[in-house]
């Protein structure tokens, strides 16, 4: 008898040794930054495939909020850390794409970072108040002219999610205006429902919630929860415009097999029920692309961002 | 809405839920009041942590929940403030003033039980003003802008510095210098990095746990050393053995309590002030209308009552911009935000005019929390002494360890230690230059939303600001022109009561 047990702990311990020879990628949990503060839409989204992930991962993703510096602390921290799979970075396209062209960064997006995925996007959406004299993008570009450029508008931080498709907007229809910065988009809308700016950019899940006091201009991409307004493209906007990616990122030097993995048992989110419902309630679409497609139109999006700047820094 | 009201009963009592809620909010309130303990694990994180959680619970039991943990949190914070000179949030810098004297003048369980008391009469008072005043509250919320923050904040600035204990000339020092701390790092509007020298450290800005800690705990630890006279080497701490508070005691702060409730439920209703605020005016209140202001700072249990009673008075009425107009007003707010839009429920008027009654549950919910956290806070005292139940000298070394753990453990950056050795020795030199820091840190945690608001009000304003107030902006303009009055009064006052403290003072060190 005990010579079983002791042949059975050793053929248990061998075992045991052999598993972490061979032991695949993750071993062990990975840890996630997000260099946005608690509560965002970055935090939702990521507690939401976070807890649904580990089934098909086989192991956990832990969320880490870094914020700091309009996202450079944490992207910083992954730029920095050991390409080895167990450190991804969930940020967007404005961060990742748009920063590097206003500002001197310690890293280089496009050449530290390689996209996993895109997990989703979410695409603002133009709205006024309900009894705004408003009622289309084309009003409001004619106020805009009319006003000699002075009519308030909101967005939610230089160069941020709002600010940034606002400004696109408008140099797309050649008029300017008075952009008042909020801090963040809860802000934004209070200053919207206040009357202390005229029309700003928000994103569909926000503005559903704020039911029939506001109307919905326009939108970045069909948005059948808001009614179908038109989009920017059928008004005559070429191009993509609004779109925020929410995308997982990892330093360039991962192994590819690792982020193969990854992304496997991401695309697997789609047919989950329980991340389905979840994405559901917050009001948030499940448009997953694949690293290597979205690096497609990654470096496409940054040069439209630098004739932007460009555009904006000049005058 | 009074159809919702009565609504909200049944989905609380109904379906044998009850227990449940009431063991989730209690079982938040340990998570919030053990992790608030800890110095450097905020509120704010413990509650990002457990929001998944809340996913899978039903709404009424996920978001209790939540809340639990939040007014847990909340006092939590206070416990190493008053035992240990250690602040955990800004929000608890007002009670390290009277906290560690009264610690070492051997009534550290009277202060913690004042703190717990003052609190859940503050919380529970508010919460019932936010209930009955639910609707006028948030049209204050949306009559506050820009302009209008920008001249509370400003005032409030000037207030807190004016009541401030060292001389006029040195709390302006103070104020101007945590000013141009908070320049440092990225300005707030166009996103430009200022005074950052190229170190990408300085890029996020100062952090402000580290230097909280560093200008309170360790000055603290600093001059316990120096003087070790031997009875502080050799006595023990022991809570438990200390005597509680007495009805008597506790009779005399009831002014206090219902001064800073008022206090903080005004100021909660304020968006964008908050807490820290709150606790200050508090504080700063108490010891205006206080017989004794000398005693102030140095043992006072009011002083203790005034704070801790002000600043959970916020929490009612700062949840009414989230739950009406689908607003966060801070980042607590917006992580209360996600818990309800994860189970569909997106506040807002929508969600108030169809569901009204799942707001009305949960608000009594906040009622019924501030209840179990008496009993909870109360009975789990004597675990929270024991860690305390050792020698003093030992007292010392575990507070330097708490320092540092507390300031890495916070974002988990090695840069914030060198941050956490600096402004504790800033603060030290501070201290033996008899400058006070409040108008430092007040200045400090302030200022970004000020001179946010400050420049969302040129926006605004377009070329002619003065314009814009005038004829817009009535309630900003009626405020910045009161500013001088109110600041000048406050002073005066606030100068004769220093010239009684500074005569007292001068006697007994002489």
């Amino acid at each position: 008898m005990k010579k079983l047990l002791t042949t059975l702990i050793a053929i248990f311990a061998m075992l045991s040794i052999f598993n972490t020879v061979k032991a695949d990628y993750p071993e062990k949990p990975i840890t996630m930054v997000i260099p946005f503060g608690p509560g965002g839409s970055h935090d939702l989204n990521a507690r939401v495939f976070t807890s649904i992930i580990p089934q098909y991962l086989g192991n956990a993703i832990i969320v880490k909020l870094v914020p700091g510096a309009s996202g450079q602390t944490g992207t910083a921290m992954v730029a920095q850390a050991k390409p080895d799979g167990y450190t991804l970075l969930f940020t967007h396209n404005y961060v990742d794409q748009l920063q590097h062209h206003v500002k001197k960064l310690p890293y280089k997006p496009l050449k530290d970072f390689v996209t996993v995925a895109r997990i989703n996007y979410a695409a603002a959406c133009m709205i006024v108040l309900s009894k705004s004299k408003y009622n289309s993008v084309q009003d409001v570009f004619d106020a805009a002219k009319s006003s000699g450029g002075k009519l308030k508008l909101g967005h939610s931080g230089m160069w941020g999610a709002t600010m940034v498709p606002m400004a696109q907007l408008l140099s797309w229809g050649k008029v300017s205006a008075n952009l008042t910065p909020y801090k963040g988009g809860g802000p934004m809308v209070k200053g919207l429902l206040s009357g202390d700016v005229e029309a700003v950019l928000h994103f569909p899940s926000v503005i559903k919630g704020q039911g029939n006091k506001v109307k919905t201009l326009g939108c970045g991409a069909k948005e059948k929860s808001l009614g179908t307004p038109p989009t920017f493209d059928e008004l005559g906007f070429k191009g993509q415009i609004g779109y925020m990616d929410r995308i997982l990122m990892a330093p360039a030097k991962t192994p590819p097999e690792r982020i193969k993995v990854l992304q496997d048992a991401l695309a697997k989110l789609k047919g989950d029920k329980t991340f389905k419902k979840f994405m559901g309630r917050l009001g948030e679409n499940m448009e997953f692309m694949n690293g290597p497609d979205y690096e497609k139109i990654r470096a496409e999006k940054s040069n439209n961002y630098k004739s932007l700047v460009k555009q904006m820094t000049k005058g | 809405m009074f159809e919702s009201f009565l609504n909200a009963f049944p989905l609380l009592f109904g379906g044998g839920s009850f227990l449940n809620i009431l063991f989730v909010i209690s079982l938040g309130l340990l998570i919030g009041l053990f992790v608030g303990a800890l110095p450097g694990l905020t509120t704010l994180m413990a509650m990002a942590i457990v929001l998944p959680i809340s996913f899978f619970m039903d709404p009424l039991i996920g978001i209790p929940f939540l809340i639990g943990v939040y007014k847990g949190g909340i006092f939590g914070g206070s416990i190493p403030a008053i035992l240990v000179s250690l602040p955990g949030t800004g929000a608890s810098v007002a009670t390290t003033f009277d906290g560690p004297p009264l610690t070492k003048m051997g009534k550290g369980r009277k202060a913690l039980e004042t703190a717990l008391f003052s609190s859940v009469i503050a919380d529970f008072s508010s919460d019932i003003v936010t209930i009955l005043l639910i609707g006028p509250i948030a049209l204050i919320a949306l009559l506050i802008g820009p302009p209008e923050l920008a001249a509370i904040l400003f005032l409030s600035i000037l207030i807190i510095s004016s009541t401030s204990s060292g001389s006029v000339g040195k709390n302006m020092i103070m104020l101007a210098t945590g000013l141009f701390i908070a320049m440092i790092g990225q300005d707030p509007i166009a996103a430009l990095s200022r005074f950052t020298f190229d170190v990408f450290e300085l890029r996020a800005g100062v952090p402000l746990l580290p230097m909280l800690i560093g200008l309170f705990a360790i000055p603290e630890i600093l001059i316990n050393i120096e003087t070790k006279t031997k009875d502080f080497i050799k006595t023990k701490l022991n809570l438990n053995k200390e005597k509680n508070l007495t009805w008597n005691e506790f009779l005399k702060l009831r002014k206090t309590i219902f001064r800073s409730t008022i206090i903080g439920t005004t100021i909660g209703m304020i968006p964008g002030v908050g807490q820290v605020v709150a606790a200050f005016v508090g504080y700063a209140a108490a010891k205006n209308s206080s017989k004794n202001p000398e005693k102030f700072g140095k043992g006072e249990l009011e002083g203790i009552a005034a704070p801790e009673a002000a600043n959970n008075a916020v929490n009612g009425p700062t949840l009414v911009p989230l739950l009406t107009l689908g607003i966060p007003g801070d980042n607590v707010t917006a992580i209360l935000l996600g818990a309800f839009v994860a189970h569909g429920l997106r506040p807002g008027p929508e969600l108030m005019s169809e569901q009204g009654s799942i707001v009305f549950a949960i608000l009594m919910c906040m009622l019924l929390a501030n209840i179990l956290f008496l009993i909870l806070g109360y009975f789990t005292m004597p675990i929270f002494s024991k860690v305390v139940t050792i020698k003093k000298s030992y007292l010392i070394p575990l507070t330097i360890i708490f320092a540092f753990a507390g300031s890495f453990v916070f974002r988990h950056n090695p840069a914030d230690l060198y941050f956490l050795l600096f402004f504790g020795i800033f603060g030290y030199v501070l201290k033996k230059l008899e400058f006070d820091v409040t108008p430092l840190v007040m200045a400090f945690i302030l200022a970004p939303s000020l001179e946010y608001a400050f420049g969302q009000t040129l926006s605004l304003g377009d070329d002619n600001v003065i314009m814009f107030l005038l004829s817009e902006r009535p309630i900003a303009a009626l405020i910045i022109v009161s500013t001088p009055v109110i600041t000048w009064k406050l002073w005066k006052r606030s100068k004769k009561l220093r010239d009684v403290a500074t005569t007292i003072t001068s006697k007994q060190v002489k």
